[in-house]
């Protein structure tokens, strides 16, 4: 058990001038369960193998507890790492694999079975300990590989996208497995996806990565709550968060028909820099259809944005419309959660109005949080 | 189904007409005379090129010399009493157990190791280069790679040229004293004076059967020893152009520089010097009435190197220079098969706390395996086979201790046996030999098809 701190880390592959890694700085608590979240190439995977000791660190430091292991091989590190596509040794049993290090620590045999058998029960794997890789399932090969991970009983787990060789079904089984474990082991883990849902959902906290650079790192409510930038705003949240261009206007911002009251501090900074609009973003579950009760701008027109359906999901228990709307002239795509039993036709036009307190405004320029 | 069986005009399209003639069909829908028309040309050559010969030699193999008496198994009993053909078999042993691991082992270690520097590529085209020289050339590359003379072979100039840096070699090998001189050849090569030294009287040590041209071109005008003390002169007693006296330094004669002179009482070396570049030398107080001595070392031989291609070491170079030519295949193979190990397992194994040796021992070696066996067994079969650069490497003087089977079978067969009866019998023992290797190779390709 031990913290993990990235003190201004930074990796810049050979033969490439812009940084994979830039400067990142995140401490990890003990028995944390933290997730590093962004599109593909953000440099999360890096970050982890830096982590791991597989990738130099060309600046800044790395720390598990208070050893300094920034420049120690992967060995005397006391890490586990899950690969994303486990990783089995092919010539060895399922004990084998997961006994594999202890047997290079040199644990006398017995204690090792003990462990191997203990970790085997955990994961529901007794019956399969003789068998090779290839005679397992997707589902049981990527539970050896966290066999191999909890019996070393390491400082730190690492884990590389391990559930992304499994099906939807199972994925989402494993997750709530994974995190439980965790909580159970009480062991620091940092944990490596590009699906949001999973990082929201496993994460104590979460780290957004864009192009090797730390977005924001915050408990997934807060991060849903109040995304620091735009990035953050689009990438967590799925179905996205529908962010729009719109002017400023006095004492808040003028979204189709109506006005999103927004902080004046903010409006004053935007303005300040220039800026003529800002972005308003507003999660599709915030919209609430107004048909003619909200009060409205212009008294011919009903209140909110107009929206024509395109698309209809559903899902049971409520649905996602997927429309267009013209606001400020310009042809936007926005998706607004419906209830389940009030579903609109395609081709139906509603009226739709941000709810008071869930908007979120970011500078057009910058990209920075403005409301708060 | 079982309903319309009553009507049979509306049975399914698939059950053909009842009563129709139809031609017969192996079990891909082929006709048996095409199937036999395309496998015609390979049956026509395998049969002609390796059944028919195979055949023809067991047959052979059971008549005589002439090839008109029938012998029965005699042939086999001459191959089997001849302790050549058992130096052959016992060669053909060594040389199956030797080569292909020493070839593999090597071949691995250039695999791995051009794999993890930057010139590696230009590394392994430098190892695979042998691979594209004719086993006859490469035997006479080695013929004088591994030549006696260090002047003229490689293995020996490399050798004698590192000895040496060790073991300062003698100053003047071949050296003798002048016939008639107070020098006696005494035990181990060495000379003695027969009469003992006094101080004041300088001891004259005469020595011939040096080649002027191999003086150094240092050496000085022998001289007189001066001062008093036991003293004495070491020198060619040799005067160039004639003239010279026995026994007598006269002008033009050379000093040797570097001679150990000994002074021994009653067999123990009590005092020792060195020869100045004149020649001269001075031994301590401790040295009256000695007698001196010139040690062996002083015209011990030169160091010679190794006797490779001698009746021991034959065998072993001659294996050596097989390895040279075939590291750089077992190197290629092993290589392809390293670039199908994938990265995580080695990174997982670097996490899981083991170092670069057990990785490579205990995840790189084991996923290698099948590769290995490949290698293993191809070369088995290429070593069993192996004639040419024993042929051609071995001088005529040891072939006999280098003969292997495959060659054996030449000379019995028509270098100079002419009895190709016998070499039938040896070809028999050959193929016999090579079949079990042949048998485990087949078996192994069809297991790794089936996976």
């Amino acid at each position: 058990m031990a913290t993990v701190t990235f003190d201004k880390a930074t990796r810049i592959y050979p033969g490439t001038d812009r940084a994979a890694v830039d400067k990142l700085d995140i401490e990890i608590a003990d028995g944390e369960f933290l997730v590093l979240v962004g599109p593909s190439g953000c440099g999360k995977s890096t970050s982890l193998r830096m982590l791991a000791g597989l990738e130099d660190v060309d600046d800044g430091a790395i720390r598990i507890g208070d050893r300094d292991v920034t420049h120690l091989p992967p060995k005397d590190r006391d890490i586990a790492m899950v690969f994303q596509n486990y990783a089995l040794y092919p010539h060895m049993t399922v004990a084998d694999n997961m006994g594999f290090a202890l047997k290079i620590a040199g644990v006398n045999k017995t204690e090792i079975r003990t462990r191997v058998e203990e970790a085997a029960k955990i994961l529901d794997l007794t019956e399969y300990l003789g068998r090779k890789p290839k005679a397992l399932s997707g589902g049981q090969r990527q539970r050896v590989a966290m066999g191999r991970a909890i019996v070393r009983e390491p400082q730190v787990f690492l884990m590389d996208e391990p559930l992304s060789n499994l099906d939807a079904k199972l994925r989402v089984q494993t997750r709530t497995q994974i995190a439980g474990l965790q909580r159970r082991l009480g062991t620091t883990t940092v944990y490596v996806t590009h699906d949001q849902v999973e990082a929201m959902t496993m994460g104590d906290r979460v780290a957004v990565l864009k192009d090797g650079l730390l977005q924001q790192v915050d408990s997934p409510r807060n991060m849903y709550d109040r995304p620091a930038n735009l990035f953050v705003a689009g990438f967590i949240g799925s179905p996205a968060m529908n962010l729009v261009e719109v002017p400023i206007t006095d004492g808040g911002v003028k979204f189709g028909n109506s006005i999103v009251p927004v902080n004046r501090e903010a409006i004053a900074a935007a303005a300040e820099k220039g800026d003529r609009t800002v972005t308003v973003g507003v999660r599709p579950e915030h919209f609430d259809i107004a048909n003619g009760e909200a009060k409205a701008l212009a008294k011919d027109e009903p209140a909110g944005v107009a929206v024509t359906v395109n698309v209809v999901e559903e899902l049971g228990a409520d649905g996602y419309v997927y429309g267009t709307a013209e606001i400020g002239g310009e042809q936007k795509d926005i998706v607004v959660r419906v209830g389940g039993r009030q579903v609109p036709m395609k081709g139906e036009v509603l009226h739709v109005v941000p709810r008071a307190g869930e908007t979120h405004v970011f500078s057009t320029s910058s990209g920075e949080r403005l409301s708060d | 189904m079982s309903a319309s069986m009553a009507a049979p005009d509306t049975a399914g399209p698939v059950t053909p007409p009842a009563g129709t003639p139809r031609r017969a069909k192996g079990i891909t829908g082929t006709r048996p005379w095409v199937a036999a028309l395309f496998l015609l040309p390979a049956l026509v050559l395998l049969g002609a090129l390796v059944v028919y010969p195979i055949g023809y030699s067991i047959v052979r193999s059971l008549y005589d010399a002439g090839g008109s008496g029938f012998v029965g198994v005699r042939n086999y009993g001459t191959v089997f009493s001849d302790s050549g053909t058992l130096t052959a078999v016992r060669n053909n042993a060594i040389w199956v157990v030797v080569a292909p691991s020493i070839t593999t082992a090597l071949g691995l270690i250039f695999a791995v190791l051009t794999e993890r520097v930057r010139w590696g590529t230009a590394f392994k085209l430098v190892v695979f280069m042998p691979m594209a020289i004719s086993m006859l050339a490469a035997g006479i590359i080695f013929r004088l790679v591994y030549e006696q003379d260090p002047n003229q072979g490689v293995a020996n100039a490399v050798i004698s040229s590192v000895h040496d840096t060790f073991s300062a070699g003698s100053a003047y090998p071949g050296a003798r004293p002048r016939p008639g001189a107070d020098l006696a050849p005494t035990a181990g090569g060495s000379y003695t004076t027969r009469s003992t030294v006094r101080p004041g009287t300088a001891a004259l040590l005469p020595l011939v059967g040096i080649p002027q041209a191999e003086l150094p071109s240092s050496a000085q005008q022998a001289g007189r020893p001066r001062g008093g003390g036991i003293t004495g002169t070491v020198w060619l007693d040799f005067t160039p152009g004639g003239g010279g006296r026995a026994g007598v330094i006269d002008p033009g004669e050379k000093g040797l520089k570097g001679v150990t002179v000994q002074a021994v009482k009653v067999g123990r070396v009590v005092a020792s010097a060195k020869t100045a570049a004149d020649g001269t030398f001075t031994l301590p107080a401790t040295a009256q009435g000695a007698q001196l001595r010139l040690p062996a070392s002083n015209f011990a031989a030169r160091y010679g190197g190794v006797d490779w291609l001698g009746p021991t070491l034959v065998t072993p170079s001659i294996i050596g220079a097989y390895v040279w030519m075939w590291a750089g295949f077992a190197m290629v193979l092993i290589a392809a098969g390293l670039a199908g190990v994938p990265r995580e397992l080695l990174e997982a194994a670097r996490v899981d706390g083991a170092n670069e040796w057990q990785v490579f021992r205990k995840i790189t070696v084991p996923l290698l395996a099948p590769v290995l066996a490949v290698v293993v067994v191809t070369l088995m079969i290429n070593v069993l086979k192996i004639f040419d650069l024993v042929y051609i490497i071995a001088p005529g003087a040891t072939q006999n201790n280098a003969m292997v089977l495959a060659l054996k079978l030449y000379l019995t067969s028509f270098g100079g046996g002419n009895d190709q009866g016998v070499g039938s019998a040896i070809s028999v023992l050959l193929l016999l030999l090579v079949l079990p290797v042949m048998i485990f190779n087949i078996r192994r390709i069809r297991r790794e098809g089936r996976r």
